[in-house]
């Protein structure tokens, strides 16, 4: 199967330089003989997934985060739109599982960085949906096992999806081009909302380093005068580079500590937190000392306000003790120069803190702000319950 | 499992209703019969899904010329077996195959019309004749009937294979007298390769924490009974709670033996996650606000519900565990959080 060649040649364009280097590096990945004509673009498919996938592995072992998560998202789903386009399927079904191949071997290369894993599901939906929609069912798209469903259901619902559509590619182009224009707007959506939530002279609390937290508090600062106490976070202490940031944009700030966050919450009115993911039961996996920030909070009973994007909900459950924590070298936390001590002593430095769903006042993303109780509903429309493991 | 033996013949009927004909009484007796024998012949058949499969039975034979009238006789066959166990999982059972009735009823005449344009693949080919009279209803309706069985009887299944992800690795497991669910959840685990302990209480007035302990240590499963009184002391040692449910209710409590919602408050107050594993079919429409407000005939036996005159000098099987005190649902639709039970109670019923 041919395709047609102007859709492809503007993403051929965009990333030309780095394809050189990785045709270099990947040179024993290819193996379809290269005079073909389908052959240039399957394996410049396949380095392209090769080097993101590389890209993923190498940038969980460095201290931090060095890319924020909606730059993960943005290029998980453009690479699924270069899947799309490039790879050959026949009908929705191959499709689905091709993608959820890559998808697997993309959450195994880093299981901590959940926007991966949610994207593809996001993915998978809108094949399912536009599949529905090409077959122009008139059934309701209410995918969701119901016990309403289970009643009034008449003879086997199993759909294999394995009829061929000419359009569905076409369809499932444009609508991954949509989810990529929504997931630009993300970080505006949030930050418009922000003068709802905060108001004149009060002392808003957050701790490390959050971009969309940052946007938020900026947006607010254009017309309301507010203080800021950031905790530092160690080890890595994000806090200071956001409390420069802040500072850039004449917002009076001020750093702590994370010890001392019990001893200022008091004069607090509002915390405002930014997170890794929001997990199916409305519980936070966030940076480390969230959770004490957390409970300070409730101690005090100081609203705590999340800003997450919704690309950061994830379908699982905070079970998964192995795939749930991540550690990184402690050297921070105990130099290698301290030697004497290091035999006799275990350090760890994990990255994640398990926030629970009770000690959250209100979440706010680009839909809107909703209750913890919600996310259930929000997780729902967002993926289809089959594709929770991938 | 609360049975009563029924006397046989008349007078049941004191609250100003018809009393039924010789024909009725007869037909329901062999419900009762088919009932009691389905419980017999499967003891680990849960009470809805016999209760069912006998609503089910008694449409077959039903000679009503209506669908009004099918759904009166199906209310008075309902209400016999609730006479039978007064359980909150028969009730619920019931008003779910009523429920079931009106739904495929009202569809029908619908479908007539959706088969003529476009063909989905899901048509059956009895729908496609488009004869609008009532014996096509109910063939259409014992079709689903029997589909929908069969899905609910692969939900205990369902639930396990849930739940059992939740359970780590040298955990140490509370649960509360005996539910068919939990031990399907704590079989999946072992099969698993998991190795975990379980606490059981005694559970009185029947002991059924012993039964379940026996059918525990069947599966090579370390288990200890405790007394019902020593769930605060052993709270401190155990990971997890996981308890059945006779029926969850429309806040997302939970109706179940009684001592359950003493297990929730003490689990609370020691942050030990409180599990509730139940199947679908137990949703039930009921909104309790607290233990008073959980109607009388599910409380006590049937026995003494028809025997003894003053309720209050006897002690209730049952108590309501609000839904705060529960962390997640298990359930076949879903790993559900208890604001999510209303949620789908309402598309149904609404």
């Amino acid at each position: 199967e041919i395709h047609e060649p102007e859709e492809v040649s503007v993403w051929f364009r965009e990333g030309s330089s780095c394809c050189q280097e990785t045709l270099a590096r990947n040179q024993r990945f290819t193996e379809t003989p290269v005079n073909m004509p389908g052959a240039d673009k399957e394996t410049d498919l396949s380095e392209r997934i090769e080097s993101f996938l590389s890209e993923l592995k190498r940038c969980g072992s460095g201290a931090g985060s060095l890319r924020g998560s909606a730059e993960t998202a943005r290029e998980t789903t453009a690479l699924l739109r270069r899947i799309t386009a490039q790879a050959r399927w026949g009908n929705a079904g191959e499709l689905m599982e091709i993608i959820r191949k890559e998808g697997r071997r993309m959450t195994a290369a880093q299981p901590s960085e959940t926007t991966v894993g949610n994207m593809i599901r996001r993915v998978l939906k809108i094949i399912r949906e536009e599949y529905a929609r090409s077959r122009g069912s008139s059934e309701e798209t209410d995918q969701q096992e119901s016990l309403h469903k289970l009643l009034t259901s008449g003879g086997s619902s199993e759909d294999n999806f394995r009829q061929h559509f000419t359009h569905l590619k076409a369809n499932v182009i444009e609508a991954i081009n949509e989810l990529l224009t929504e997931l630009e707007g993300t970080t505006d959506n949030i930050s418009m909302q922000a003068l709802e939530h905060i108001h004149s002279n009060e002392v808003i609390m957050t701790i490390g380093r959050s971009r969309t937290v940052e946007a938020f508090l900026k947006d607010a600062a254009r017309k309301r005068k507010f203080h800021v106490i950031v905790a530092e976070c160690a080890p890595f202490c994000q806090g200071h580079e956001m409390a420069t940031s802040l500072c850039k944009e004449d917002i009076e700030t001020t750093v702590i500590p994370d010890a001392a966050i019990f001893a200022v919450m008091s004069r607090v009115n509002k915390v405002i937190i930014g997170t890794q993911t929001v997990l199916a039961n409305g519980g936070l996996r966030a940076v480390n000392g969230t959770h004490t920030l957390a409970l300070a909070a409730k101690h005090h009973s100081t609203p705590l306000i999340v800003c997450a994007p919704m690309f950061k909900l994830s379908p699982q459950f905070p079970n998964e003790e192995d795939t749930f924590h991540k550690f990184v070298s402690p050297h921070e936390v105990l130099p290698f120069t301290e030697g004497e001590i290091l035999s006799k002593v275990n350090a760890h430095c994990p990255v994640f803190d398990y926030v629970p769903p009770e000690l959250i006042t209100l979440f706010i993303s680009n839909i809107g702000g909703n209750a913890p109780s919600y996310i259930y509903r929000l997780m729902s429309e967002l993926y289809h319950p089959e594709d929770h493991e991938l | 499992m609360r049975f009563c033996s029924s006397p046989a013949g008349g007078g049941k009927h004191n609250s100003g209703l018809p009393v039924n004909t010789e024909n009725e009484e007869e037909e329901e007796d062999k419900l009762v019969e088919y009932f009691r024998a389905q419980i017999r012949g499967d003891p680990d058949v849960a009470s809805a899904v016999a209760a069912i499969r006998s609503l089910l039975e008694f449409l077959r034979r039903d000679q009503s010329e209506t669908i009004l009238g099918l759904r009166e006789n199906m209310t008075q066959a309902i209400r016999r077996l609730e006479e039978t166990d007064s359980s909150v999982a028969v009730s619920s059972g019931g008003e779910l195959f009523l429920r079931f009735i009106s739904l495929t009823s009202l569809e029908h005449p619908v479908r007539q019309h959706c088969t003529q344009s476009s063909c989905s693949a899901r048509a059956q080919p009895s729908i496609a004749s488009l004869l609008a009279d009532l014996s096509q209803c109910k063939n259409v309706m014992i079709e689903r009937g029997e589909l929908f069985l069969k899905k609910i009887s692969l939900s205990r299944g369902k639930v396990g294979k849930l739940c059992h992800t939740f359970i780590k690795d040298g955990a140490k497991i509370l649960t509360h007298s005996s539910s068919r669910v939990v031990l399907k959840v704590l079989e999946n685990a072992a099969a698993d390769n998991k190795r975990f302990t379980v606490y059981v209480t005694e559970s009185q007035p029947d002991s059924a924490g012993k039964r379940m302990a026996q059918k525990l240590r069947k599966l090579n499963i370390p288990v200890m009974v405790v007394l019902d009184a020593a769930v605060g002391y052993i709270m401190e040692k155990v990971d997890l709670v996981i308890v059945g449910a006779e029926g969850v209710v429309e806040s997302g409590g939970v109706i179940n033996k009684i001592g359950t919602y003493q297990m929730a408050v003490c689990s609370k107050a020691h942050n030990k996650p409180f599990y509730v594993v139940a199947e679908s079919f137990k949703f039930v429409r009921l909104y309790p606000l607290n233990q008073q407000d959980v109607p009388d005939r599910f409380k006590y036996t049937a026995d003494i519900l028809k025997t003894v005159k003053d309720l209050n000098q006897e002690h209730p099987m049952i108590d309501y565990t609000p839904p705060s005190l529960i962390t997640l649902l298990f359930t076949d639709l879903g790993v559900l959080t208890p604001s999510a039970v209303s949620d789908e109670l309402i598309k149904l019923y609404l």
